[in-house]
């Protein structure tokens, strides 16, 4: 038989044991029970085909599905928090997101498509540790801060430390599990954007995805900060720290943000790829895109629905 | 393996079954229940051919663990007609050409009835993104658009 076709229609994948915890802390102590042979499934999106590509073998699954608690963004202690089970839909339809954060809402409604939306979760995208996730870059350019816990206790860790290669994160899946992600709400004098490049609008991976957050005195016509966050352009998501650097404090002009793209194009580390094209166009792309973004936030902090 | 027991309502009705822990719900749905108007085409959630509605989402439920949807509420294509009467989304397709081969056609009906259900007076770029999630290789999109604006109108004025 045909093995393209076998793979398609037969069911071709396989796990011991589903476990569906009513706790934290027993969701943990099966992972730790299980010595490294379990994963945990929220959404699945990601972890479903991983299982069936064979990139990942678990013996065991921990649906955490069935948690109280974990499935709120709520805004808490001048924080936004994020539970692991909060999807993509949950995000994209937030007021709270939308004015706050418009960067991620405009992430999560761009990733995959509606039923991935309804399934997937932000927690999972950003484990999931791929370069050019659609929430993980906006995220990042928030200065988001991941929460995770394991019977050793809990840790934090900022987004700028979470990532370490591609696929993979700080966070060990066999035995520890994220509970949350918080990130502080934009301010009046802030905004935030991102913007997305693929073949098609939906279903598509992304060539190059930029999220930018502004703040600035348009009185003064100054900069007073930006962070800049793209993928993919390394192994891991990326901040352009020496254009961040450039907006810092200068004024707002032309040849500032022209020179702020140059260096996002400059210090980012794109790769000639089949999907996703040369390296020198991924570079172009990269300061066009991370113009754009500088300018639409600057439209935005004028009031204007850009 | 041990078979493990879950209860879901599908299309309605409540059913007890016993599944693999490794059992998909698409399969279920297919080869247990023998509703096989929810198909199977890609299996890695990118195709939309097998998507179900879900505690009022739509969802391909080749992603999901048939453990996972225990207690779960789905419909299924086969749930759309009401006394064997079509659901004016199934009367609008066949009216409008909006069905070639038809293997699309249970993953955009019920893409389409899940955008109707939350939004009766849906924009064009809003019934784009609905049906953004399902492939069709036939006919294109123009006339599945078609379909749901004409039975949009009809839902409007007279009811499912």
């Amino acid at each position: 038989m045909n093995q393209g076709m076998n793979l398609v229609w037969s069911k071709s994948l396989h796990w011991e044991k589903y476990y569906r915890p009513q706790s934290i802390p027993e969701a943990l102590k099966l992972l730790e029970e299980s010595g490294g042979h379990a994963r945990i499934i929220a959404g699945g999106t990601d972890l479903i085909p991983q299982i069936r590509n064979k990139e990942k073998e678990p013996k065991v699954l921990v649906d955490i599905t069935r948690l109280s608690g974990l499935n709120e963004i709520k805004l808490e202690n001048g924080f936004i928090k994020m539970g692991a089970l909060v999807t993509h839909s949950q995000v994209a339809e937030s007021p709270l997101i939308r004015e706050r954060a418009l960067a991620l809402s405009e992430g999560a409604s761009r990733l995959g498509s509606p039923q991935i939306r309804n399934l997937g979760t932000v927690v999972g995208n950003v484990v999931s540790g791929q370069p050019g996730a659609d929430t993980t870059i906006p995220l990042l350019a928030l200065d988001a801060r991941v929460k995770v816990v394991s019977q050793r206790g809990e840790r934090i860790i900022p987004f700028t430390e979470f990532f370490i290669d591609t696929g993979i994160t700080a966070v060990d899946s066999t035995r520890e599990m994220v509970t949350e992600i918080s990130f502080p709400p934009l301010l009046e004098n802030e905004t935030s954007i991102s913007l997305r490049l693929a073949r098609r609008k939906a279903l598509a991976l992304p060539i190059l995805t930029v999220s930018v957050v502004l703040s600035a005195n348009l009185k003064k016509k100054t900069f007073h900060y930006a962070r800049i966050a793209l993928g993919p352009v390394a192994p891991i998501p990326f901040r352009a720290k020496e254009a961040e650097n450039r907006l810092a404090s200068a004024p707002i002009e032309d040849g500032v943000i022209k020179e702020a793209a140059q260096k996002a194009a400059q210090e980012s580390n794109p790769r000639t790829s089949l999907i996703r094209g040369s390296e020198e166009y991924r570079r172009a792309i990269v300061a066009n895109l991370v113009e754009r973004g500088i300018r639409k936030g600057i439209e935005r902090l004028e009031g204007k629905h850009v | 393996m041990s078979k493990e027991k879950i209860q879901i309502e599908v299309n309605g009705k409540m059913v007890t079954l016993e599944v693999e822990p490794d059992d998909l719900l698409v399969d279920v749905l297919r080869e247990d229940l023998g509703l096989t108007g929810t198909k199977v085409g890609c299996r890695a959630g990118e195709c939309g051919s097998c998507s179900i509605i879900l505690n009022g989402k739509v969802v391909t439920s080749c992603l999901i663990p048939a453990m996972k949807a225990d207690g779960g509420k789905i419909t299924t294509i086969e749930g759309l007609e009401k006394d064997g009467k079509l659901h004016p989304l199934q009367k609008a397709f066949v009216e409008k050409g909006a069905i070639q081969c038809g293997f699309c056609t249970p993953g955009m009906l019920l893409s389409a009835k899940n955008l109707l259900d939350q939004n009766p007076d849906p924009t064009l770029e809003e019934m784009k993104i609905a049906i953004s999630g399902v492939l069709c290789r036939c006919t294109g999109y123009q006339k599945i658009i078609h379909a749901i604006h004409a039975a949009s109108e009809t839902i409007r004025k007279q009811g499912v």
